[in-house]
């Protein structure tokens, strides 16, 4: 085991694969910061190139640009509130309002650390949790699997407000997203629903343009409403001070980090659920790890801990799906499927092989994961005080290259003129929302697993009829969405209760 | 602010109700899931319509976890500023839809930064070249995105 350990890095190593995965981390670098165009499109742009290349070389180039797109993603969200991919739209939720704080490189510098330690431990699990992870897998089926999902999505809208009211809200903003999710062919029937007779609709609405119109839109019209640079009139901030107080913050909060890691590598392994949920549930352990109503007041206007947790959780992720992939051939996510079809390419079969015959190729994957990092990492935090400067470029300057940004990035989704006006049209919904006071993460939550939640139900339903109600893990999982939900009501009663002891 | 929140309820209500209707038109299979989540989405907006029009006033709390807009500038100008924004957004829609991609981004930068953002002459050609420059050699030289041509390019034929 110890020598597949070392002979993996030593392939990484090479020359040609180190060369190769320099070339792909570059590559996955931009790709991470222009919206729209996700890593998996980009790794499915790129599946051409590895023919000639031999297994190590062709998984160093492929997961160096992988995973560095996720990591680079984090930048354009904390910067503009543009999320540079769809995994990367919980980073806005606190990032960006850092930046407005005038705490850019701060952000910056915590969403790069909690990205590189993430990585790190991602792939420490890929290394070991390959032989005891079989049996955990094979225990989630697809009833799990839905009780799982709407446990995620009770953990954003429980945390939509600290009163019913606010509670209220998300529920309902959960159940949009759920609802507009399920515009286009049904997959059981391939009934036509909610399509008014468009067949831009057919295939449902694309998770890019409805992302970066409600996320993007509203940040533009704010800063041209306030009239001033992103980090508005604040005097220049230290910004050297300010990465380096980013990356003391990933330390500070190093066992946040590490329980978001977890949860990442947790729903990076369990098939479906992908990036878009494990950010999400990270966000929310994140506030939910806060004791007091008034640690959670910052939560949305600027905290650090929430662009600590869902960094750290991206990119986790990415160990934590590719330990089906390799050792069962089951892909965790779209771009993981992708890879799979590397692996077939380039004549590996994925399954029990990648734990005998090829184990030094496996750990060539994680090397690559943990090596790729840190060289990204260490890249982007020497150049990160001139990125934060543009927090402090006048707005009017800033916003016609961001709308170019955000709608260039919409159009690569399905390359329709349709695919602008569905960002105008959700970034409008989204403007009023903001300014209404009704909350946009558990409708994108709603929206990115509606698919998954629908398969999993109709497939829990056909297959058990109402009995896998009655499954242990289902029954745990029920009891976990209601403690969930009814935590911030406890954590504000024992709360009363010790102030009033206290009084 | 009531009358409008009330209204965004509304639209929320006939949103539900409107995918409810149209459920109920399909076959079992295709209705379950939507009808499921549309039923309670009319009932928590519907909730929600009665506390804003009945109930007292909402307190700030109420939505913790989202950005708030900035409230320095007086309402009539950032009102100004809104429309003028989504008036820039709708035009470069438009201005895709007509000319395509690839002529509509000089024009809209160099539009925006010299009559918006009010920039010199120099500094909006110069920029607006260097933008044009990236833009050619990124999306369409190194990534190949194939950018639709415009309305008025089919109108003429070319």
């Amino acid at each position: 085991m110890f020598d597949a350990f070392i002979e993996g890095l030593l392939l990484v190593l090479q020359w040609k694969a180190f060369s190769l995965m320099l070339v792909g981390m570059a590559l996955g670098f931009f790709v991470g910061l222009l919206p729209g165009i996700g890593g998996a499109a980009t790794l499915a742009l790129m599946l051409p190139f590895v023919f000639k290349m031999s297994p190590a070389e062709a998984l160093a180039f492929l997961l160096g640009m992988h995973s560095v797109a996720a990591t680079t993603g984090d930048i354009t969200s904390v910067l503009f509130g543009v999320p540079g991919e769809a995994i990367s739209a919980a980073t806005v939720v606190d990032g960006y309002p850092m930046a407005k704080n005038g705490e850019a490189g701060r952000a910056l510098g915590a969403a790069l650390m909690s990205s590189l330690l993430g990585a790190l431990i991602g792939a420490v699990a890929l290394a070991l949790a390959i032989p005891i992870v079989r049996p955990l897998v094979l225990t989630f089926g697809s009833p799990e699997l839905f009780l799982l999902s709407l446990v995620g999505i009770s953990c954003i809208t429980s945390l939509s407000g600290s009163t019913p009211r606010g509670q209220l809200k998300g529920f309902a903003m959960g159940l949009l997203g759920l609802l507009v999710s399920t515009v286009g062919q049904e997959r059981q029937s391939g009934s036509l629903r909610f399509d008014m007779g468009l067949m831009y609709l057919w295939d449902g609405l694309d998770f890019v343009p409805v992302l970066v119109g409600i996320f993007a839109i509203p940040e533009i019209i704010d800063l041209a409403v306030r009239g001033t640079s992103i980090a508005g009139e604040r005097p220049a901030e230290d910004l050297s001070r300010g990465v380096m107080q980013g990356v003391k913050d990933t330390f500070h909060h190093f066992w946040l980090v590490l329980r978001c890691s977890v949860i990442g590598v947790f729903v990076g392994i369990l098939p479906g659920a992908g990036g878009g949920v494990a950010q999400w549930m990270a966000y929310a352990h994140a506030v939910q790890s806060a004791k007091t109503a008034k640690e959670r007041e910052g939560f949305g206007k600027g905290d650090v801990r929430g662009v600590l947790g869902p960094g750290a959780a991206n990119n986790s992720k990415e160990g934590g799906e590719l330990i089906p992939t390799v050792a069962f051939g089951v892909p965790g996510s779209g771009a993981m499927a992708i890879l799979l079809s590397g692996f077939l390419i380039m004549g590996i079969m994925p399954g029990p092989d990648m734990l005998t015959k090829h184990l030094a190729i496996t750990f060539s994957m994680v090397w690559t994961l943990a090596i790729a990092n840190i060289i990204t990492v260490l890249l982007c935090l020497l150049v990160l005080n001139q990125l934060a400067k543009l927090t402090h470029v006048r707005g009017g300057l800033i916003i016609p290259f961001v709308l170019l940004l955000v709608f260039v990035g919409s159009y690569t989704a399905n390359g329709q003129i349709a695919d602008l006006i569905v960002t105008f049209i959700f970034g409008l919904f989204s403007y009023f929302m903001v300014l209404f006071a009704w909350p946009r993460p558990p409708f994108v939550l709603g929206f990115v697993l509606g698919k998954v939640i629908e398969t999993y139900l109709f497939i829990s339903v056909n297959r058990y009829g109402f009995t896998w109600l009655t499954h242990p893990i289902v029954m745990l999982l029920i009891v976990l969405m209601a403690v969930v939900i009814a935590y911030p009501y406890i954590q504000q009663r024992r709360q009363r209760a010790a102030g009033a002891a206290r009084a | 602010m009531r009358k409008q929140k009330a209204l965004f309820c509304a639209v929320l209500i006939a949103v539900a109700g409107f995918a409810i209707y149209s459920a109920l038109g399909w076959k079992f299979k295709a209705a379950l899931f939507p009808l499921t989540v549309s039923i309670p989405l009319a009932i928590l907006a519907t909730v929600q319509l009665v506390l804003i029009v009945f109930g007292k006033e909402e307190s700030a709390e109420g939505a913790a976890m989202d950005i708030d807009f900035s409230i320095d500038v007086p309402p009539e100008i950032a009102r100004r500023r809104v429309l003028n924004t989504f008036a820039w957004i709708a035009a470069f829609i438009l201005l895709v839809y007509l000319l395509g991609f690839p002529p509509t981004v000089p024009l809209f930068i160099f539009s925006y930064l010299k009559f918006q953002s009010e920039i010199s002459w120099l500094s909006a050609i110069v920029t607006t070249a260097v933008t044009w420059g990236c833009f050619y050699s990124l999306f369409q030289w190194l990534v190949h995105i194939q950018f639709e041509s415009g309305a008025v390019q089919t109108w003429l034929g070319l």
